[in-house]
């Protein structure tokens, strides 16, 4: 899946899952597409960031915890799509 | 009888010009735009804008209905100096092409202008054989696979999910791929991580990676990036790419690679799986939300197994 998006990517083909996720359950063997939306209170990407540099990420710790008080939930916890450790 | 002097300037009348910033920001902008290179294919083969079709004057109308399917989509005409293009620009208007723009200085001036070419390097016998499957999808076609042999890709992580994503990228012909894996092949590693054998246990993965898309398809350039993304080498190594993919089995890692893409404008094609479950989608900087809007933190370190 990740490799056909590259591919439709790179040859500007298609509809890219952007602002799109796409779930996959192999043991139900369903797929479930959920839309997502940016949020304007994002501190990367919003109308007000606060993350302008990797300057977070230096040091160690605390890079994953930058969330406003307004952005905590994300769109995630709204479509109950639950992260995923492994790669 | 008219002289070329008067032809021209008739057609200038008719027809409008840009010049070659104003075409790259409809380009950049993704603008539905046809761009119809009128010159000779030698002269194409030489050195073209990336966009371009090549259709010689010569052709030009009985041609162009296979390039522009919709006669209201705008076309921009050039040829080397805006001359040949200009004229060419007019009999399209006259076929009733409603927007018809003529490069203005044509090729030429878009080299002074230092903007981008692309050469036309022609496919061996080997290669037109490998990717003729491709050639035969309208969408792809011999443009398209020229293209992918050109573009450069990275993917962070040669694990669980970038083997299988490695392995298609390389058979289809993507030619540079980064492999960033600071990880050596384990046993453990084997009942998924396709890029990898037996032979290979203790290895660096992208020791074993790059020698395993090598032998898939020897057009590809991979560049084995023996180490773990950071903070530090991020920017570094992300400069260089197209497109990163996101194949990392971390939280740290995926806020850093979010992060890293969206500071640099770079999309990154992300995925996770955990057990029978994945989840994929992509995140276009400013085309749509990013890591963070989805997961603004992660999961409380008891919840999830490494």
């Amino acid at each position: 899946m990740q490799a056909t998006e590259v591919v439709k990517l790179l040859l500007g083909i298609g509809e890219p899952l952007v602002g799109r996720l796409l779930t996959y359950d192999a043991l139900g063997m369903r797929f479930r597409e959920v839309k997502l939306r940016r949020d304007p209170t994002c501190p990367l990407c919003g109308t007000s960031p606060t993350i302008k540099d990797l300057s977070i990420h230096m040091n160690g710790g605390g890079a994953c915890e930058i969330a406003t008080e307004r952005h905590r939930e994300g769109v995630a916890a709204t479509v109950g799509a639950a992260p995923k450790p492994g790669g | 009888m008219k002289t070329l002097k008067e032809m021209l300037a008739e057609a200038r009348q008719v027809v409008p010009e840009e010049g070659p910033q104003q075409v790259q920001r409809r380009l950049a902008a993704g603008e539905p735009v046809v761009v119809i290179d009128v010159r000779d294919p030698d002269e194409y083969r030489d050195g073209h804008l990336e966009a371009a079709t090549n259709i010689s004057r010569g052709f030009l109308e009985f041609r162009v209905g296979t390039a522009v399917t919709d006669p209201s989509t705008p076309i921009v005409l050039y040829c080397q100096t805006g001359l040949r293009s200009v004229l060419a620009a007019k009999a399209l208007k006259e076929l009733g092409y409603a927007t018809v723009i003529n490069l203005q200085g044509g090729y030429q001036k878009w080299v002074q202008s230092g903007l981008p070419v692309v050469r036309e390097v022609p496919m061996t016998a080997d290669q037109i054989q490998r990717y003729s499957r491709h050639f035969l999808l309208p969408q792809v076609g011999d443009r398209g696979q020229k293209k992918l042999l050109r573009s450069k890709v990275l993917l962070i992580g040669a694990g669980g999910l970038g083997s299988p994503i490695a392995l298609y990228l390389a058979a289809a012909g993507v030619g540079t791929l980064g492999l960033m894996d600071g990880d050596v092949v384990d046993l453990t590693n084997l009942q998924r991580q396709v890029l990898h054998t037996t032979a290979d246990i203790g290895k660096p993965k992208v020791e074993s990676g790059a020698r395993m898309l090598k032998a898939l398809n020897p057009d590809v350039n991979v560049i084995p990036l023996p180490m773990r993304i950071t903070a530090d080498n991020v920017m570094d190594v992300i400069r260089d790419y197209d497109l990163i993919v996101d194949g990392s089995d971390n939280f740290e890692t995926r806020y850093l690679v979010n992060d890293a893409c969206f500071l640099a404008g770079k999309t990154n094609v992300h995925g996770s799986i955990f057990q029978f479950e994945g989840m994929a989608t992509v995140f276009a900087p400013n085309a749509g939300p990013c890591y963070r809007c989805l997961y603004p933190t992660p999961p409380p370190p008891g919840l999830v197994p490494s």
